[in-house]
């Protein structure tokens, strides 16, 4: 940046430098031409040199101090071409003049005054013409592609190059040059087709535009015809009407500045169409984004039925918004509500209320003829999606033909946006929403857990090992204890017909059940008799419950249970060392529910011997699957025991799990698996 | 799983094929709630090829059994493989609900 500043400044210096010593050197010269018998201190050749320094420094300062473009905010350039540049033509004009009416007024001759006016003059052309060159160049580098990039590259250099001829003292408009000269004027012909910024003004810009191009086409003028002016004039000593560059650099800043004139005034009628179509584009844009800047509904509602009026130009219109079974009028313009009705009550009888339609002449229509509208085209276009209708637009016009097929693609493609859009936020809320049921979920899966113990009674009697593990949040097994005296425990382990939420409902039930009628220490077939009449009244019908209650007496050393339905009971018998499965009847909980049920269930009464182990579970063990879609089996829980009764529960229920995961291998949890292991120990507690 | 109807006279024969699990057995009970059912006196349901039953599915039958019991109407399940009938017993329901080896006795019983 330094380096460029430092450029800038030198550029500055070398301009000025260069344009005094002109001066002085010109003066000098046409004091030699009025005085012949001075001494010729000026020099004839340094002239041209110093023409030459003068617009190179003056052209690469413009080309340095250029900005890139900044948006598309085209007037404000071209207001900075005529206030920094064209002003320039008005300025010289305004001095010439001074200068007419001061040697007009005083009736004298100064050709030294001429001299300065016209190398002000020149400084003034070279200015303008760095400044518009420049600024014609950012805008006709607009959405440049690479050719035209290369193209622009060559005409700056060979521009250039035509100040050798000026060096070179050469006159250009020696036929040699003629042809060279109007390649190069073809070439700067093709150069300004380059327009493509005009586009972009929007009609009001434009006019602006045109005033501003005016003027410096003036100005273009002004430089032109004072140069013209004092071609060959037998008064000057100096003719920079020679100078080939500046002719040129004047035709490309002319013809640029005529094309730009030409072009805007042309397309000033279309413009509005540019200007509707970029709006669209817009509100496409807005609509498409919505989503990401957080609006709600409302708020594409809003924009769809501003950007429809405006894309079709219509002059009332109004939105029936659908929720659920009721529709409501959402928005309305220059249409009253008693209008709507009538309108809606004859769309009702043709039956068209939810559909596309299209009529561009209302009057043809007698139904639309007796209603007496003041508008003559209609347009409905229903916000639907496959699943829901979320509203429906209407738009009316006052003329004829009122919405032609370009409009209704327009309107069509609003209308599939916000469909679009309402439904992504729909699913966004949605996905929210299961966010927070996921969350309550979590919640249900910690109170289920908590329902189930997590320690039983430590005692010297017996000890007890569990698993559970549900195969989602919340599951339907259970287990549960209640300390009925000092020397008796009811277990119950049951498991709710059915997965998830109203299987966890249903076992929290169950448990509610087992606390409340324990209370009362009933036998356990009793229990499953009161537990089946509660249950008949709260289950669904297609529920049931499989249980199995067992109440340990330590002091008689033996234990009573009932089975409902449940998964018969492995144990181990240590005194005559077999293991098998308690093979009773019960009919699970709910299936009959009436009296009749009391006949279903039985009890049963066991003496235990130390070292005898009860393996109960739940159908999760049994009916666990492998890949090849084989159970696990009772025989090979049974067969596990008798490798394991020898173990500590806790260690006979891990051996199981462990053999279990082998299995089914990982991952493979379809049910709810329950397994509890009771140890009857050697110890006896001390009376 | 696939459940298909045969129909002889008064005498209507589910075969169900597959596992009846808990999507399954919504198209069961769909089956068994169809009021047309109502017209035959016996229902007789072949599991021979039922290789799974889920509590769901004995949900369904459960659900239904009171239903057939006041019409009078016959629910006779045969050929059933021991591992399904073993959960049936587990429950209980082959004390409540008629359970044969074969179709023969299933006509048998059914025509008593």
């Amino acid at each position: 940046m330094l380096y460029k500043t430092n450029v800038k400044s030198l550029l500055v210096t070398a301009a000025i430098v260069s344009w005094v010593l002109l001066l002085g050197n010109v003066l000098l010269m046409a004091e030699s031409v009025r005085q012949p018998g001075a001494i010729k201190l000026a020099l004839p050749y340094i002239n041209n040199l110093l023409i030459i320094v003068f617009i190179l420094s003056v052209f690469f300062f413009q080309r340095l101090s250029a900005n890139n473009l900044k948006g598309i905010d085209f007037s404000s350039y071209l207001w900075n071409l005529f206030s920094k540049a064209a002003i320039a033509a008005y300025l010289s004009i305004a001095l010439y003049f001074a200068y007419k009416m001061s040697t007009g007024y005083a009736r004298l001759q100064s050709p030294l005054l001429l001299h300065i006016v016209y190398q002000v003059n020149f400084g003034l052309l070279v200015y303008f013409l760095a400044k518009a060159f420049y600024i014609w160049r950012q805008l006709l580098l607009y959405h440049k592609n690479k050719f035209l990039q290369v193209a622009w590259e060559w005409f700056e250099v060979l521009l250039f190059c035509t100040l050798i001829l000026t060096l070179l003292n050469f006159n250009y408009t020696n036929y040699i040059f003629l042809p060279l000269f109007g390649l190069f004027v073809c070439y700067i012909l093709f150069l300004c087709t380059n327009l493509k910024w005009v586009a972009y003004l929007s009609f009001n810009k434009k006019s602006r535009s045109l005033v501003l191009l005016g003027a410096v086409l003036v100005s273009c003028y002004i430089f032109t015809k004072f140069f013209q002016e004092f071609a060959d004039s037998p008064e000057l000593v100096i003719d920079y009407s020679d100078v080939g560059f500046l002719l040129l650099a004047m035709l490309f800043v002319g013809t640029y500045t005529l094309a730009a004139f030409l072009v805007s005034l042309f397309s000033l009628p279309t413009s509005s169409v540019f200007e509707q179509k970029s709006e669209d584009l817009l509100n496409f844009q807005r609509l498409s984004q919505s989503i990401q800047q957080g609006q709600s509904e409302a708020q594409v509602y809003d924009l769809l039925f501003e950007s429809t009026i405006k894309a079709s130009d219509a002059t009332a219109a109004w939105f029936e918004m659908v929720r659920g079974n009721n529709t409501h009028i959402s928005h309305l313009l220059n249409i009253n509500n008693e209008q709507i009705e009538r309108i809606r009550h004859l769309l009702m009888a043709y039956n068209i209320q939810h559909i596309d339609y299209i009529n561009n002449n209302l009057d043809r229509n007698s139904g639309f003829r007796d209603l007496a509208l003041p508008w003559k085209s209609l347009i409905i276009l229903p916000i639907k999606s496959k699943k829901h209708v979320f509203g429906t637009l209407y738009l009316l016009r006052d003329i004829e033909l009122g919405f032609d097929r370009e409009t209704v693609n327009v309107l069509r493609t609003f209308t599939s946006q916000t469909i679009l859009t309402i439904e992504n936020l729909r699913l966004v809320a949605e996905s929210l929403q299961n966010e927070r049921y996921k969350e309550e979920l979590k919640i249900a899966t910690q109170v289920q857990e908590s329902l189930i113990p997590k320690t039983f009674p430590t005692d010297s009697w017996f000890e007890i090992a569990t698993h559970a593990v549900a195969a989602k949040e919340v599951g339907g097994d259970f287990y549960d204890f209640l300390q009925l005296s000092e020397s008796r425990i009811a277990i119950i382990i049951g498991d709710v017909s059915g997965k998830g939420i109203s299987a966890a409902f249903h076992m929290a039930q169950m448990k509610g059940i087992f606390h409340g009628l324990m209370q009362q220490d009933m036998p356990p077939s009793e229990f499953m008799k009161q537990a089946n009449s509660a249950l008949s009244r709260c289950l669904e019908k297609t529920s049931f419950i499989t249980s199995s209650l067992y109440i340990i007496d330590y002091r008689m050393q033996g234990f009573m249970f009932a089975r409902a339905g449940h998964c018969h009971t492995l144990y181990y018998n240590a005194m005559m060392e077999d293991v098998f499965y308690f093979q009773t009847d019960g009919l699970g909980l709910g299936i009959v529910r009436d009296k009749s049920y009391n006949n279903h269930v039985r009890e049963m009464y066991y003496d235990y011997n130390p070292g005898d182990v009860m393996v109960i579970y739940t159908d999760g063990i049994v009916e666990a699957r492998n890949a090849a879609n084989d159970e696990y089996g009772e025989d090979r829980l049974k067969y596990m025991l008798t490798q394991t009764y020898h173990l500590e529960a806790e260690d006979i229920k891990c051996a199981i799990i462990n053999d279990l995961e082998d299995f089914t291998g990982p991952d493979n949890l379809y049910d709810d698996q329950t397994l509890l292991v009771i140890k009857f120990k050697p110890v006896q507690p001390k009376a | 799983m696939k459940i298909t109807q045969d129909i002889k006279d008064s005498t209507i024969i589910m075969t169900l094929d597959g596992e009846l699990d808990a999507s399954s057995s919504v198209i069961l009970d769909e089956e068994l709630s169809d009021p047309e059912i109502m017209k035959y006196s016996k229902i007789l349901v072949d599991c021979r090829n039922l290789n799974y039953i889920s509590s769901a599915g004995l949900g369904v039958f459960i659900s239904h059994l009171q239903r057939f019991e006041d019409a009078q109407i016959k629910l006779i399940f045969f050929n059933m493989q021991d591992k399904v009938r073993n959960v049936f017993e587990i429950l209980g329901l082959d004390l409540l609900m008629t359970i044969v080896t074969n179709y023969e006795e299933a006509i048998t019983i059914a025509d008593e």
